[in-house]
């Protein structure tokens, strides 16, 4: 009998179904792979597990029997225990304090109880671990054992780590796997979350799939190899009804020079007027720290940018944190770049703002953009897609020679991702140089007349003629990035 | 319409403050009816106690006024009293040090300007510590407070001390450096009428200018701010720099206008009534106006208690904390709203 079974799972959040039918069977002594795209509702499926996320429908069970579980404390009492991205400990406490955090009756517990029951369930589960020491000195995989330690010592069978390895330097993932292959060997299932191949290769023994919200597969990792893997994430799906723009490439409009930084590994790259170049790529691959960098935000280590037709105008990735300042009106995000270069006509006059003209800008935008506010309204009020709107518009009223946009149509629906993916095209064919960072593999496919993965802080450039899912999956995936 | 919206919160923040001091003052066995309306005619009640309270509405209302602006930029200035000391000291060791008795008519302007100039470069300090080494200015600010209160100190018995020797104070202003009074008043002088003009211009450049836009969007969220090559450093150092200059002027404009001479204590807890000045004006420049006024005639009211009352004016404090904190907990707008 399954230890753990999660049956046709659904679960929307507002107008997005993150999971339509997604099923997890786990064992008993097994770690096993759940593996699928960004997006593709993996942290959403462990949530409903963990009782941090309330399904809309299906069935969990325990041990064959159905279960309601309403919140992460009933999901422990059920032997769920769950290793976060972030850490979930209290940095100013000791190992020892955090060790016991929450167990009944243990803020009463004399300092040298607490110091022994701590090293007792450290050298139960094997894990080298000071209890004095404090919390946040530890190092970032020292960090990780306690959480997994925690879990351990509230009786977890069940063990969920959400990409545990993405904070880790490679030795450090060989000490993790070696740990996991212990636990499981002791009858713990364990769920890993995972995009790197070698990882999931190497300790796994049975792999899900999710796609879009549905399992797609559920099998044992015998016999599969890295190609079958990459398509089964991906899909075969035919090519995306959007097509990349056909427009001449111009003049060198923008050249990334061996661009090094934390999290940038070397990046070389040319960009010519008129040209959509599409970068794919897992989150966390360098996405982050090369829009930092284009954003001029983040400082390089090594390398330079080259701007040759400027400006370049970027469309942030997270319209919320950089792109708006959600508590200005719409209007005053569109001038606030023109504010930044001291006040600049038409819209300001010797610094002071000419309402009319302020107006008269807003309204173009609006009309232009379809934007569905009125100059006036705070960002905060407007819905994800609107906002997107109002910052490709001012992204666009710098008349930028090079365009730079990330995750460009993230969380929009489908009449705002696909305006936002023709005003890109629009600006290729008006002769910008437009630059695509997307995580999503169909947008870079419908969009890239050149296409690169970004892997690990590099670029692995993809071939004319190899624009189809499973090739971009596999490169994903790292594969030949060695 | 709007304007009422705005008025609404302050005005329930103070009138839920008067009902608990009127509370209070029964609980300590004065009579609250009579203890209130002689609050009120202490500070508002003739020719003589409204300009008292116009008086020391000045130095409230400018300090305020910087105190409002840095906030908005989400920088926690808490440095307005220590500001107005500094331009104090400037503006009297210019008047009587610098220029001697025979200055002409420009040393009233000089000594306004540089009294601005010291309140700015002490901000500046702040901004430097805050920008370079990442020092809080909430810290840097409240200790450069005591720092120049007893500069101040120091120079009145050292330095800057009369003549004559006797006492710890300044020689006295001369006429030609002193602001005068309005005609056909008593105390009310022309700098409480450049005072009573700058809310409008702290207005303008608030919500009608380009700099007023980028240290909004600073305040509201450096990040977006800096994805948009606003630079939250510079707004900081700017926004530290005006609002010391406001302090600073407040301190030369009252020696210049209201002691004429500099002394210990010359304005002390202006700098921190002031915040509460801001927070009750809800941030707004214009808010700091009647807010500014309401502190005043509760400060000069407070010695009319007393007396008629027999209720310490301490009690004024109270009162003065407990619009504090009615204002501060009907929530604050976000600090670069409208």
């Amino acid at each position: 009998m399954p230890r753990v079974a999660l049956r046709d799972i659904r679960k929307r959040f507002g107008t997005t179904e993150a999971l339509r039918g997604a099923s997890l069977v786990l064992e008993p002594g097994s770690v096993h792979a759940l593996l699928g795209e960004n997006g593709a509702g993996k942290t959403t499926l462990v949530r409903a597990l963990y009782g941090s996320v309330r399904p809309d429908a299906g069935v969990i069970e325990i041990d064959g029997r159905p279960v309601e579980i309403e919140n992460p404390s009933r999901a422990l009492a059920l032997g769920i225990g769950m290793v976060h991205q972030h850490f979930m400990l209290v940095p100013a406490l000791s190992v020892a304090e955090n060790l016991v955090l929450g167990e009944p009756g243990s803020a009463w517990l004399p300092r040298a109880r607490l110091r022994t029951h701590a090293r007792e369930l450290c050298e139960r589960f094997g894990l080298a671990l000071d209890p004095d020491a404090t919390t946040d000195s530890l190092p970032v995989a020292q960090m990780q054992r306690l959480e997994i330690a925690r879990a351990l010592a509230r009786g977890a069978n069940v063990l969920i780590l959400d990409e545990p390895t993405a904070v880790l330097a490679p030795s450090e993932v060989d000490d993790l796997l070696g740990l996991l292959a212990r636990l499981r060997d002791e009858g713990k299932s364990i769920v890993l979350i995972s995009h790197k191949l070698e990882e999931i290769t190497a300790v796994c023994d049975r792999v899900t799939v999710l796609r879009a919200g549905e399992t797609v597969a559920s099998r044992p990792l015998a016999g599969l190899d890295s190609h079958e893997l990459g398509r089964l994430m991906v899909g075969d799906a035919l090519p995306p009804p959007g097509r990349p723009p056909e427009t001449e490439a111009g003049p060198l409009a923008l050249a990334l020079v061996g661009l090094r930084a934390s999290g940038l590994a070397g990046i070389d790259l040319e960009l010519r007027a008129g040209e959509l170049v599409a970068l794919a790529g897992i989150d966390g691959n360098g996405q982050g720290p090369l829009e930092e960098v284009l954003a001029g935000v983040r400082a390089l280590d090594a390398g330079e940018v080259r701007v040759l037709r400027p400006p370049l105008a970027l469309l942030p990735g997270d319209r919320q944190r950089t792109g708006l300042v959600l508590d200005l009106s719409v209007e005053e995000n569109l001038v606030l770049p023109e504010a930044a270069r001291g006040g600049e006509p038409p819209v300001f006059r010797a610094g002071i703002v000419i309402p009319r003209e302020l107006h008269q800008v807003a309204t173009e935008a609006i009309r232009r953009f379809e934007i569905k506010a009125s100059p006036e309204d705070p960002a905060r009020s407007l819905s994800g897609g609107n906002q997107q709107k109002v910052s490709v518009a001012r992204a666009l009223r710098a008349r930028p020679g090079v365009l730079v946009a990330v995750n460009p149509t993230r969380g929009l629906d489908l009449a705002a991702t696909a305006a936002v993916r023709e005003e890109l095209r629009r600006e290729a064919r008006a002769g910008t140089a437009v630059l695509l960072i997307s995580t999503e593999l169909d947008e870079v496919l419908e969009l890239g007349q050149r296409i690169a993965v970004l892997f690990r802080g590099r670029l692995l450039p993809v071939a004319p003629d190899a624009h189809t899912r499973a090739a971009i999956g596999r490169l994903m995936l790292g594969e030949g990035a060695e | 319409m709007k304007l009422l919206r705005a008025l609404v919160q302050p005005l329930a923040a103070t009138a839920i403050a008067l009902a608990l001091a009127a509370v209070l003052l029964a609980a300590i066995g004065a009579d609250p009816f009579s203890a209130l309306a002689a609050l009120a005619a202490g500070g508002l009640g003739d020719r003589i106690a409204l300009e008292n309270t116009v008086v020391r509405m000045g130095p409230l209302l400018l300090v305020g006024l910087g105190v409002a602006l840095s906030f908005r930029c989400g920088i926690w200035n808490i440095g307005g009293e220590g500001q107005l000391y500094a331009g104090a000291l400037a503006a009297t060791a210019l008047v009587t040090r610098g220029l001697g008795p025979e200055a002409g008519a420009g040393s009233l302007g000089l000594a306004l300007l540089v009294g601005a100039a010291a309140g700015a470069g002490w901000a500046g300090i702040a901004a430097a510590l805050r920008v370079r080494r990442g020092v809080s200015e909430v810290l840097s600010t409240i200790l450069l407070n005591f720092i120049a209160v007893l500069a101040v100190a120091w120079a009145v018995h050292g330095p800057l001390q009369e003549a004559s020797g006797a006492y710890p104070q300044s020689d006295a202003f001369p006429d030609l450096a002193r602001l005068s009074v309005l005609p056909g008043l008593r105390r009310v002088h022309l700098g409480l009428v450049l005072a009573a003009a700058l809310p409008f211009a702290i207005w303008v450049l608030l919500f009608r200018s380009s700099a007023g836009l980028r240290l909004r969007a600073v305040g509201l969220s450096p990040e977006a701010a800096r994805y948009a090559h606003v630079s939250p450093e510079r707004e900081t150092t700017r926004v530290l720099i005006i609002s010391g200059a406001l302090a600073g002027l407040a301190g030369a404009l009252e020696v210049s206008g209201v002691t004429g001479r500099l002394f210990e204590n010359l304005a002390s807890g202006y700098g921190f009534t002031a915040i509460a000045v801001a927070l009750l004006a809800r941030l707004h420049p214009l808010g700091v106006l009647p807010a500014a006024f309401f502190f005043a005639a509760l400060a000069t009211g407070s010695g009319a208690m007393q007396r008629v009352a027999a209720v310490p004016s301490v009690a004024v404090q109270v009162i003065e904390a407990l619009v504090i904190f009615f204002s501060v907990s009907f929530a604050l707008p976000k600090a670069g709203a409208k």
